[in-house]
């Protein structure tokens, strides 16, 4: 069932064009970059921008530092609200629970292919981001040092590692998104509107940390942590909010896959 | 499995999981009685005391933007978060953390170091005797070192111990009695085992929600480790040595003015250990801080442009005034040779008010330095 859906999802044009479509900000980005060669001021634009302009291999932190606030989540969102929503809403829900498969493994593999979509997004952002930014922005120091946010000197080794450990965090970061799609995706025949109540919530969240009065909820906020991966280049590590995020999504997951698998396995499918 | 059953197991797990966190903080703290006297010692016994942390410093004063002050804007106006490494008061690194980066401040001996990860600037800054406020001055520690200093007996009280960073921190309330000040009281609480200030809240007179707060969420005591104290500038760093650290301190070297003995009431502060005594005259006690700053004509008129840009700027005879409670700033009328006065401190307006008219009343005469 697994390997249906995985197949299902890597075969469908709307996943390439989706990425393809994350791809397209950091690419206008990164030429305008090296164009005009003008940076963000301190504390402004996303992370790892001003870095890039004298050396490309930190592009792709920054290709993810561009795409995961808005377009990133919208894009998993639709994907995982599509989920079951979009078989409802197709008709082919009902044929599809009618061979030998329990809802539950259907659930699960839905899950796992929404995973699947999430991870391949985020590993092909990161891929052209590096490809993108050796091109146009320059491979920088001869030594292959890249000065850390810290001031101390990664290696290329240290480099690497620490870029794949972003692409895992911010995989998991989206891991909330994914979960609350699919959780509505059980309860409408919308697709849409499954996306959509994924998205509200991501937006309320958003706005909910920029207000002071709302201090005592955002450790709680899905999107909190979203942008720590930055603290992997810190020296040392700064692990407090890192590990706080992957927790974090992890109980939205819990609560949400939870939701989801109470209300699927008990629903009357007609759709 | 019925539809209620997993209905019921998922409801249980949900609670299970969002009541966690809350049982956790529910925990109840111990207190030891001391009295605030003893407790108070305990903190001022506690500088040496070593420790790595991580603290959530900031506030809502809403300063203006200012060229010469946006430091300090961002300090008391915003949240900071901020590593820190402190082996003893010479010796420490706080980097403050962005999204977009970090800026680190090294100290060492009798020099600061200071790194900005997004311009790759370092720059190297002398300790001088008067300053503007920095990151490193917001961390509890400092700020409850600076606002219980000439603490009097009959302004402290206690307040029931309460669990920070997962350690049990015993609550001391200070209430300052001069009339001048600004700040209504100061809540710290100090490690129960060691006596560090774990979080210090101020808050203005009358107001119900703190103006200024510094509190660790994660606290290690210890030695923290040679390696996360010391700082080689990278390869593409921009060096820099500056000789003057910001608008007061080069106002204290290089201005000839003498500031008075006492200012509104408030007697002047005596300068630091080796220190001369320059043109700033720093007043006041603990948490009640007057600054006078003599300023040259055309910082007196950049900063003059600056505060009359600022929403709630008033226009008095005795200068541009920008109340920020508690914190208040006053550009003193222009003299007969076009220099200023700026006035800034945790002191009422009428103190402010007052402290302009003596220096206007008084002229403040020339040092023969």
């Amino acid at each position: 069932m697994i390997r249906v859906e995985l197949v299902k999802m890597l075969r469908r044009p709307r996943t390439w064009i989706t990425i393809l479509m994350l791809n397209a900000l950091p690419t206008l980005v990164a030429v305008l970059l090296a164009v005009t060669d003008i940076g963000p001021q301190p504390g402004e634009g996303p992370a790892f921008l001003s870095a890039v302009l004298t050396d490309g291999t930190l592009f792709p932190l920054a290709a993810l530092a561009i795409v995961l606030p808005l377009f990133m989540p919208v894009a998993v969102a639709v994907v995982a609200g599509d989920a079951v929503a979009g078989e409802a809403a197709g008709g082919t829900l009902r044929y599809v629970l009618t061979r030998p498969v329990r809802r539950t493994t259907l659930l699960v593999a839905k899950l796992v292919s929404v995973l699947a979509f999430v991870l391949l997004a985020v590993v092909v952002v990161a891929a052209v981001g590096y490809v993108v930014g050796r091109l146009l922005l320059g491979g920088g120091d001869a030594s292959g040092l890249v000065t850390g946010v810290s001031g101390s000197s990664l290696t290329s080794t240290q480099l690497v590692e620490r870029t794949l450990m972003s692409v895992v965090y911010v995989s998991l970061s989206m891991l909330g998104v994914a979960a609350m799609a699919l959780m509505l995706s059980t309860f409408t025949d919308s697709a849409i509107g499954a996306a959509l109540g994924a998205l509200a919530f991501l937006i309320a969240s958003t706005l909910l940390l920029t207000l002071d009065a709302a201090a005592a909820l955002q450790p709680y906020l899905p999107t909190r942590y979203w942008l720590s991966f930055v603290d992997l280049f810190r020296d040392p590590i700064h692990w407090r909010d890192l590990t706080r995020g992957v927790g974090l999504q992890g109980v939205y997951v819990l609560v949400f896959l939870g939701v989801a698998w109470a209300n699927f396995t008990t629903k009357d499918i007609t759709s | 499995m019925t539809a209620a059953r997993r209905w019921a197991l998922v409801g249980v797990g949900v609670l299970l999981l969002v009541s966690t966190p809350f049982l956790v903080r529910a925990l109840p703290a111990h207190d030891d009685g001391s009295s605030a006297v003893v407790l108070l010692h305990r903190i001022q016994g506690s500088r040496d005391v070593a420790f790595s942390g991580y603290v959530e410093s900031g506030g809502t004063v809403g300063l203006p933007v200012n060229d010469a002050l946006s430091g300090l804007t961002k300090l008391v106006g915003d949240t900071n978060k901020v590593r820190v490494w402190w082996r003893d008061p010479s010796t420490w690194r706080v980097s403050t953390l962005r999204t977009t980066g970090e800026t680190d401040l090294v100290h060492a001996g009798d020099r600061t170091l200071r790194w900005v990860y997004e311009s790759k600037n370092v720059t190297l800054v002398p300790d001088v005797a008067v300053r503007l406020p920095t990151t490193a001055d917001l961390l509890p520690n400092e700020l409850a070192r600076r606002a219980l200093s000439g603490a009097r007996p009959g302004e402290l009280s206690r307040l029931p111990a309460r669990r920070i960073a997962g350690r049990d921190a015993l609550g001391l309330r200070l209430r300052p009695a001069d009339p001048q000040a600004s700040i209504g009281r100061v809540d710290v609480y100090a490690d129960r085992a060691t006596g560090l200030p774990v979080q210090v809240r101020m808050f203005g007179r009358g107001a119900a929600t703190p103006s200024v707060t510094s509190r660790f969420l994660d606290l290690t005591v210890g030695k923290p480790s040679s390696a996360a104290l010391s700082f080689s500038p990278p390869d593409d760093a921009h060096l820099r040595s500056d000789d003057v650290v910001d608008l007061a301190d080069a106002a204290n070297r290089f201005a000839s003015r003498v500031p008075p003995r006492t200012l509104a009431g408030l007697p002047r502060r005596t300068a630091p250990v080796g220190q001369a005594p320059g043109a700033v005259g720093v007043y006041g006690r603990g948490p009640t801080v007057l600054l006078a700053v003599p300023l040259w004509h055309r910082s007196a008129d950049r900063v003059r442009e600056d505060l009359l840009k600022a929403p709630g700027t008033r226009e008095l005879d005795a200068g541009v005034l920008v109340a920020a409670p508690p914190l208040r700033l006053l550009l003193g009328s222009p003299e007969p040779n076009e220099s200023a006065w700026l006035l800034a401190g945790t002191v009422t307006r009428k103190a402010l008010l007052a402290a302009a008219a003596e220096l206007a009343a008084h002229r403040p005469g020339l040092s023969f330095r």
